[in-house]
C-alpha cells in the first residue's frame, strides 16, 4: 500500500514498556536528585514525564527540546562529528541536561544545585542504556493487540468540526 | 506521528511550509485566536527581530479525549526565507502532514515553485515523496489584486496533484478549513481508509462564505457592513494614504486607529444613502475623469499600472476612491448652493494666516507660500463644512456599533 511507508514510521509505544521506562525514570530522579525529566520522541513528541516542574508546558519543551537536539546534530554534520550525543545548558537557577538515547528518542532532564552535572551526567549514561535496551526489544516485537478503535478518525473529525465552530 | 497506549495518547505533527512571507505564521496565529481555550496550549516563536521565522513556530492543540484517546495536533511552521533550508530540514522530521502555503500574487509564482521543490527536496531526504505525504496547498492572500486565478495557480504550481484550499490568513478567512482538511487526509491514512477518498479541492462553500458574513462591524440606517468588508476598506485606505511605495502586504491597525476607521466607513455609507435619496449618482464618464486627472500625475498609463502594482491596489479600489469624490463634490453643491463663495479664500485670509504662522515657513516669503496657504485653508473649510454636514446625518440615523467585533 502507498502510505506503508508512514504507518510503519509512526511510533508505538506499549503500556507494557512504558510501565517500565516510567519505573527507570522515577529511579533516575531520586539518584540523581533531578527535579524532572521528560523522555522525547525526536519528532517533537512527548513520550512521558517524572518529576515536578512548575511552570513547564511539556508539550511546548519536547519541542523546543527536540528542535534545538536537531539542530546540534546538524551542527555536528558540518564539523564532521558523527553526533553530539549530549548538550548542557546552564542557568542561573535550573539547568537543563540533554541527550540521545537511541535513534528515536531523547532525555531532557531539569535540575538545580540540588545536585551537579557530575551525577546527572553519571546516572543519565546509564539510564540511557537501560532505555536503549526497553526500545530495542519494543522495536523486535510483533504487534500488541492494543488497538486504535476503528471509528476513531471519524470521531476526531467530528471533534474538530465541534472545535471550528466559530 | 505518536501512538502512546500508556497514555492513551495520539498525537499528530503538522508542518506549515511555503516560501517568506506568504503567510504561515499568520495561519498560526488565527489558529490560536480561534481555538477555545482549553483546546490549546501557547504559542512559541522562534523569530528575528522583525517577526520573520527564524526557526519554527510552535502551537499545541488538544482536541481532548476521543474514542479513550487523548487527542493531539502539534503544528510547526518553517521559516520560509530561501536561506533557512536545513532548517527547514529539521523541521520537517516526522511530520504526518504538510500545509503549504503559497502567496497567490501573480510576482510570487517562481518562489512558490521554488518552496515547493525544497520541500520536494527536504521530503526526500526523508524518504518521502510529495504525492505521498498528506499534503494540502493553500492559495493564500486572494485578497490582493494580483492574486492569480486559482486554476492558473493549480496548472503552475500543484504538480503533485495535492488538495488544495483558498485563504486570506491575515483576515481569518480559510485558515481552518485549510488545517481541517489537512487533519482529514492524516486520519483517513491512521485507519487506512484508501487514501484519495477525500482529498477532493475544498474551496469555502456558499455557506461558509454566508457564515463569514454574518459578523457584521456595524449597521447604518439597516444597512449592515460585514468585518470582511470593512477589513478590506482599511487596507484600501492604509495603502491609498501611505506617504511611500513601501508598504505592508497586510497592515495591523491598534483598535484605537480601528475605531476611526470604522467611524470613516460609517460616513462613507451615510454619503452614500444621503447621495441615493437625492438622486444624486456618479456616472461611469465622471467617475473615468477623476481618474484620469489623478493619472495626469503619472507620464503614461503604465507609470499608473506600476504605481497601483506596487501599492497593491486594485482599479476597483482607486474606482471607488474617484466615485466617492464625485459623490461628494455633488453633495457639497447640492447643499451648499453657494459654495464657490464659501470656499473662496481672500488674500486677507492668506496673509492673516502667514503672519500668525510666520515661523513654520522657514524664512519664506508670502509670495512664496501662497498657493500653499490657499489650498491649505480651503481644504480646512471643506473639512469643516462636511464636518457639519455628517454631523447632520448622523442626528437623523440609526447607527449601531459593535465594538467587540472589530
Ligand atoms: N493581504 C494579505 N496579507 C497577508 C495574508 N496572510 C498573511 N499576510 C501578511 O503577510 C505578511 C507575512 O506573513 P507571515 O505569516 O509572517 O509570513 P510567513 O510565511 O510566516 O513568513 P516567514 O516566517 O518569513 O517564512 C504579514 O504582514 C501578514 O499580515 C493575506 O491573506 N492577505
Ligand atoms: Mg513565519
Amino acid at each position: 500500500m502507498k502510505d506503508e511507508h508512514l504507518r510503519t514510521k509512526r511510533l508505538v509505544y506499549y503500556t507494557e514498556d512504558l510501565g517500565l521506562v516510567d519505573k527507570l525514570l522515577g529511579e533516575f530522579l531520586k539518584l540523581a536528585s533531578a527535579k524532572s525529566i521528560y523522555l522525547v520522541d525526536k519528532d517533537g513528541h512527548l513520550v512521558t514525564q517524572k518529576g515536578h516542574s512548575q511552570s513547564i508546558n511539556p508539550e511546548t519543551i519536547s519541542a523546543l527540546v527536540a528542535g534545538s537536539f536537531a539542530a546540534t546534530k546538524e551542527m555536528a554534520r558540518v564539523l564532521g562529528e558523527a553526533e553530539f550525543t549530549v548538550m548542557f545548558h546552564q542557568g542561573k537557577k535550573d539547568h537543563i541536561h540533554i541527550s540521545l538515547v537511541s535513534e528515536r528518542a531523547i532525555t531532557a532532564i531539569v535540575f538545580d544545585d540540588q545536585t551537579t552535572v557530575g551525577m546527572v551526567n553519571l546516572y543519565s549514561k546509564e539510564l540511557t542504556a537501560k532505555l536503549g535496551k526497553i526500545f530495542d526489544i519494543a522495536s523486535k516485537r510483533a504487534v500488541q493487540k492494543e488497538q486504535i478503535e476503528e471509528d476513531y478518525s471519524d470521531s476526531v473529525k467530528e471533534r474538530l468540526d465541534d472545535m471550528f465552530k466559530d | 506521528m505518536q501512538i502512546n497506549y500508556a497514555k492513551k495518547e495520539v498525537s499528530c505533527k503538522l508542518v506549515y511550509y511555503g516560501p517568506g512571507m506568504s503567510g504561515k505564521t499568520t495561519n498560526l496565529e488565527i489558529i490560536h485566536e480561534k481555538v477555545p481555550n482549553q483546546n490549546k496550549g501557547e504559542m512559541t516563536s522562534i523569530a528575528t527581530e522583525g517577526d520573520r521565522t527564524l526557526f519554527f513556530d510552535f502551537l499545541p492543540l488538544d482536541l481532548g479525549k476521543v474514542r479513550g484517546m487523548s487527542t493531539k495536533f502539534q503544528l510547526y511552521t518553517v521559516p520560509g526565507q530561501v536561506y533557512y533550508s536545513s532548517t527547514r530540514k529539521l523541521v520537517l522530521q516526522g511530520a504526518d502532514g504538510v500545509i503549504f502555503v503559497a502567496d497567490s500574487q501573480a510576482e510570487k509564482l517562481a518562489e512558490n515553485i521554488e518552496s515547493l521543490k525544497d520541500l520536494e527536496k527536504n521530503l526526500d531526504e526523508y524518504g518521502l515523496k510529495l504525492n505521498e505525504i498528506p499534503l494540502v496547498i493553500q492559495w493564500n492572500k486572494r485578497d490582493l489584486p494580483s492574486a492569480m486565478d486559482v486554476e492558473e495557480l493549480d496548472k503552475e504550481v500543484n504538480w503533485p496533484g495535492a488538495a488544495t484550499t483558498e485563504a486570506v490568513a491575515a483576515m481569518g478567512d480559510g485558515v481552518l478549513p485549510t488545517l481541517k482538511l489537512a487533519a482529514s487526509i492524516i486520519l483517513d491514512r491512521l485507519n487506512s481508509k484508501e487514501p484519495g477518498a477525500e482529498t477532493k479541492t475544498a474551496k469555502m462553500s456558499p455557506e461558509d462564505k454566508a457564515k463569514k458574513e454574518e459578523v457584521y462591524v456595524a449597521s447604518v440606517n439597516a444597512d449592515k457592513i460585514s468585518r470582511g468588508y470593512f477589513n478590506q476598506y482599511c487596507q484600501a485606505q492604509y495603502r491609498l494614504a501611505a506617504k511611500s511605495d513601501e508598504i505592508d502586504d497586510f497592515k495591523k491597525f491598534s483598535p484605537e486607529d480601528k475605531s476611526k476607521l470604522l467611524e470613516s466607513l460609517v460616513n462613507h455609507v451615510l454619503l452614500l444613502q444621503d447621495a441615493k435619496s437625492r438622486n444624486i449618482g456618479a456616472s461611469p464618464d465622471e467617475v473615468e475623469a477623476q481618474i484620469n486627472a489623478f493619472s495626469k500625475r503619472f507620464n503614461s498609463s503604465g507609470d499608473l499600472d506600476g504605481y497601483l502594482a506596487k501599492r497593491k491596489l486594485s482599479m476597483d479600489n482607486l474606482r471607488n476612491e474617484a466615485t466617492k469624490n464625485v459623490i461628494i463634490g455633488k453633495i457639497i453643491k447640492d447643499i451648499i448652493p453657494d459654495v464657490k463663495t464659501k470656499l473662496h479664500v481672500s488674500d486677507s485670509e492668506i496673509a492673516e494666516y502667514y503672519n500668525a504662522n510666520v515661523n513654520k515657513f522657514g524664512g519664506k516669503d508670502l509670495e512664496g507660500v501662497k498657493a500653499h496657504v490657499k489650498a491649505g485653508l480651503k481644504n480646512k473649510r471643506k473639512k469643516a463644512l462636511l464636518g457639519a454636514f455628517f454631523l447632520k446625518l448622523r442626528e437623523n440615523a440609526i447607527i449601531e456599533v459593535y465594538k467587540d467585533k472589530i
